[in-house]
């Protein structure tokens, strides 16, 4: 039976990177090659051993696909294509691609700058795994090779998430990265067709929750923002330029109009050029509304938020500053950070994860004294009291246990694979997939194996539609398959099903047909004649509804099996039955019987 | 309602939020509840009712919620779904059993009920483990809906009827009928409690509330219905701690009187409750944690808040202290409340349920000067 294998590298139980491998018809696929953040050695990166246990991947991998930016699902793509050694396509959206890098870039340098780690990928290495990659677009079918092709759908979440549609043949599976099913501000919902794959691949990590919407995080953000303007202090918003920088800013926007407030709102310009440069570029990949606004004006023209100038950050009474870098590690959102943080009635909202090693992953697990770093001909190191309040919010869009149904049911896969979750937590979710669809939850590192049954088109003739039509009297039923003769010839790419008589006719060759006999001992003083005809009439009696027929030549014929009494001129009462079939016949029990 | 206007009255509505709530979290079901039930201090069950296979589900309370010094730095917001289970039939009611894991429902159909272990860290499912029958009807009197109301405490023990005429008190364990409520009446019931170890109180639909002990064989004392005008009302109840019982009536009357006093009354009011509906599912209950404050939800899309210490003898219109509005301001066309419950030691959170799926977590902000 064909068969799609499907291993979630890692170990154990452990969440936080996905890198997925993918056996179908005789390809292999890694789907993203994330990186675990909560690691600070080699675990950090997915075990390629269970590819290879050394040397390159390239010859064992037909492609590479990556969902989407984040660090835990391409995070580790630079190690494996330079480290460990890939050279085949990587397959990636067109805003992913230009996305990575800069991300790769980031958190290499604070690894290495900041932790002074050295087994890592250099600069060059990114620049050479990006040479690798091919960029795809939505909907539009990619032939990796003749046999294998694969096809992006929209997966809403972050800009250029998607889910991937694998097809080899017959066989297909579809990985959904992360995604979400309720648009947002800037982005919309995941969608896919009814493509009914062998084998639907998602996450589980958010498979039992339920989320508290949208709304009520935004309502959250607002009620902190206006908190601290309101007793006059000063709000920090350090963010990536293309995460939900966006988005908070029409929300104050939006908010500052309604309210009628006054307190200046100002973003660091490094973060409005990078931002209209990518949205413009990618403007298919947001929602409505952000196209609405593009073509009505600029993306970071607002009534209420103005460009920031260092020197603003001195000015008294409150104000709220959206800064780049997001997790605090370098330039002027720290810079930011350190003239704020003494004061109480300041705040800093940290809009998203942070990274080990960087103050804003520091100051969210509550550490109140930093070492800091001064800018001064001889390196000085100084300790930074917080006392600003910290604020950990999440934006981050994930569909939830609602979401998931409602995504599988879009699909309609053959079968359920959920990685990332811990079975034994997971049976009642297992048991309402199973319901409609089957379910598999595959531990780290272990091997799921899914047959496949995949329909084979093949071409009828004619004539043997007609017999068999003839048969039975209806239109064949796929609800009702039924068995049929006939010869399959396969001619180069092509499936053809004939009767057996035009098989051999195209082949040239004469119908045979196979008689058999059988000699039985038989003793019986009676005369041959009588004897058949005992024969007959018990037969009669012991096989009802068969048609059973004493004929005048001298033989009894019992559907197509002939009988005949024989008898040696020396002991008369020796007799020899004689049965005769041809091959056809399925009656052979009732030889026994009789 | 135009799409933008819609959009406009919610965002009308969250911006009141902020000063009007600390803290606020809207959930969406798969499907919709008529149960919300504690079954700890940070973990609820609710229960699907549509007419075949439904889940029941213990959900884990968002940790920002509890975290109280380090609350800005916990992001997680989310409902957890901590275990899950599948049942046949409707769930109307649910009942946690004190001190154990065990929940109890009844599908509204029948008077028997269904006992499900909750289950522990190891599984996350809900298991039925056993059923326990209601009391057979001693007349043939056909009672509509024919659902039992059920009321639990410690050592596996179950009150449990439809009518006032079949309660019993059931050992789960054993299946042991330790108590039945002697009364000739048989009238429907709206709620069912244990107001102290032994003492339960059955508030019928008619007003009447009768008071028993399981200890004694004695008949229930009666509180009779209160005199209402008009039409014959459906009435529903809830004893507080503190030995209130609270009466209100599908007309908006509403009676508070004294557990040990019947026949008597503490205060009444009039309550605003344009019901939209024939047949309201009426929720009433006394706060844990703030004296005299009640909610009422079922009559429309809000939760009401009343303080009843403002009210007096003669019955006059009475203000809601606060209204949640949240659920009926989210949808699109008319939705109800189908059910809410306080926090038993927060003093001003509540859940409530509604019957589009939307679950909202809510902690209100006292605006008036005086009151809870």
């Amino acid at each position: 039976m064909p068969e799609i294998k499907v291993t979630p590298l890692g170990a154990g139980q452990d969440v936080g990177r996905s890198c997925i491998l993918v056996s179908i018809g005789g390809k292999n696929i890694m789907l993203d090659c994330g990186m675990h953040m909560g690691y600070n050695d080699d675990r950090r990166f997915p075990d390629f051993s269970y590819i290879t246990q050394n040397g390159r991947l390239t010859e064992f991998l037909d492609c590479v696909i990556i969902s989407h930016f984040h660090l835990d699902h391409c995070g580790a793509l630079p190690f494996m294509s330079e480290m460990v050694g890939y050279d085949g396509p990587i397959y990636m959206t067109h805003p992913t691609k230009a996305i990575c890098p800069i991300l790769l870039e980031d958190f290499r340098k604070i690894t290495v700058d900041k932790k002074g780690e050295t087994n890592f990928f250099t600069s060059q290495m990114i620049k050479d795994c990006m040479k690798k990659v091919v960029p795809l677009n939505l909907h539009q079918t990619v032939q990796v090779d003749d046999e294998l092709e694969i096809k992006a759908y929209y997966a809403g979440h972050v800009l250029g998430a998607a889910m991937v549609h694998i097809k080899v043949g017959l066989e297909s599976v579809v990985y959904t990265g992360d995604y979400n099913m309720t648009p947002d501000r800037h982005l919309g919902a995941a969608w896919i067709d009814k493509c009914r794959p062998d084998v639907l691949i998602s996450e589980s990590t958010y498979a039992t929750t339920i989320r508290d919407s949208k709304r009520c995080r935004e309502r959250d953000f607002l009620k902190k923002v206006h908190e601290s303007i309101e007793r006059g202090g000063k709000v920090l918003i350090p963010v990536f330029a293309l995460g939900r920088a966006q988005e908070l800013c029409i929300l104050l926007e939006t908010f500052w109009e309604r309210m009628n407030l006054k307190a200046p709102i100002y973003f660091s310009t490094g973060l409005t050029e990078k931002a209209n440069h990518y949205y413009k570029l990618f403007i298919t990949w947001t929602n409505q509304k952000i196209r609405k606004t593009f073509v009505q004006r600029n993306m970071f023209e607002f009534k209420h938020i103005k460009p920031f100038d260092r020197s603003y950050a001195d000015n008294p009474g409150p104000m709220v500053v959206f800064a780049t870098p997001g997790m605090l590690h370098a330039g002027q959102s720290l810079q930011i950070f350190k003239k704020w943080a003494g004061h109480e009635k300041n705040m800093v909202i940290m809009p998203g994860y942070c990274v080990q090693g960087t103050i804003g992953h520091k100051i969210l697990n509550g550490q109140r004294k930093l070492e800091m770093e001064g800018r001064a001909t001889v390196r000085i190191l100084f300790q930074l009291d917080v006392k600003l309040q910290v604020e950990y919010m999440s934006f981050s869009a994930h569909a939830d246990a609602k979401g998931i149904m409602q995504l599988i049911r879009m699909a309609e896969p053959r079968n359920m694979l959920l990685v990332h979750g811990e079975a034994v937590k997971m049976e009642f979710l297992k048991g309402k997939i199973e319901q409609e669809f089957n379910c598999h939850m595959p531990a780290n590192g272990e091997t799921v194996t899914v047959t496949t049954n995949p329909s084979v088109p093949v071409d009828i003739s004619l004539n043997l539609l007609k017999r068999e039509m003839a048969l039975g009297g209806t239109l064949p039923d796929p609800k009702k398959p039924r068995t049929m003769h006939g010869t399959l010839i396969m001619k180069e790419n092509s499936l053809k099903l004939v009767s057996s008589e035009q098989a051999l006719k195209e082949l040239g060759l004469n119908e045979h047909q196979l008689r058999f006999t059988c000699r039985v001992p038989l003793q019986d003083p009676h005369s041959d004649p009588d004897t058949l005809h005992g024969i007959y009439l018990h037969l009669k009696s012991v096989l009802k509804g068969y048609t059973i027929q004493h004929l005048p030549d001298g033989t009894v014929m019992v559907e197509s099996i002939v009988i005949k009494v024989s008898s040696s001129a020396e002991d008369p009462n020796t007799k020899v039955l004689l049965l005769s079939w041809s091959y056809q016949v399925k009656y052979f029990h009732l030889l026994k019987k009789g | 309602m135009e799409e933008t206007d819609f959009q406009d009255v919610l965002d009308d509505w969250f911006i009141e939020s902020l000063n009007a709530y600390k803290d606020l979290h809207v959930y969406q079901l798969e499907h919709p509840t008529q149960v919300l039930e504690w079954t700890s201090g940070k973990t609820v069950c609710v229960g699907g009712h549509g007419a075949s296979k439904n889940e029941i589900l213990e959900l884990l309370l968002p940790l920002k919620l509890f975290a109280d010094e380090n609350k800005g730095l916990c992001a997680e917001r989310d409902f957890k779904v901590v275990h899950g289970g599948f049942t046949e039939g409707p769930v109307r009611c649910l009942r946690h059993v004190p001190g154990s894991r065990c929940v109890v429902t009844n599908d509204g159909l029948s008077s028997d009920l269904q006992v499900w272990s909750v289950g522990g860290d190891d599984s996350d499912v809900i298991r039925l483990t056993g059923r326990v029958e209601g009391r057979k009807r001693r007349t043939t009197k056909s009672v509509s809906g024919g659902g039992s109301r059920i009321a639990a405490r410690l050592s596996s023990q179950v009150l449990h009827g439809a009518q006032s005429g079949d309660v019993q008190l059931t050992q789960l364990t054993s299946g042991q009928i330790l108590y039945t409520l002697e009364t000739t009446s048989d009238d429907p019931l709206s709620s069912l409690q244990f107001v102290s170890d032994a003492v339960f109180l059955a508030g019928a639909s008619n007003g009447n509330v009768y008071v028993a002990d399981t200890r004694t064989s004695a008949a229930p004392q009666l509180h009779p219905a209160p005199a209402s005008p008009g039409e014959s009302a459906l009435w529903w109840t809830d004893a507080s701690p503190r030995a209130a019982v609270l009466r209100l009536s599908s007309s908006g009357q509403a009676v508070v009187s004294d557990l040990r006093s019947p026949g008597g009354a503490v205060s009444r009011a009039r309550l605003d409750v344009q019901s939209g509906r024939g047949d309201p599912e009426v929720g009433v209950s006394w706060a844990p944690a703030l004296d005299g404050c009640i909610a009422v939800s079922g009559f429309g899309g809000a939760v009401q808040i009343y303080d009843t210490s403002l009210w007096a003898t003669e019955p006059r219109d009475a203000e809601p202290l606060f209204e949640h509005r949240g659920h009926a301001v989210s949808s699109r066309s008319g939705v109800f409340v189908a059910a809410h419950v306080w926090h038993p030691e927060r003093p001003r959170t509540l859940l409530s349920a509604a019957s589009d799926g939307s679950v909202h977590v809510w902690d209100w902000v006292d605006q008036s000067a005086a009151g809870c």
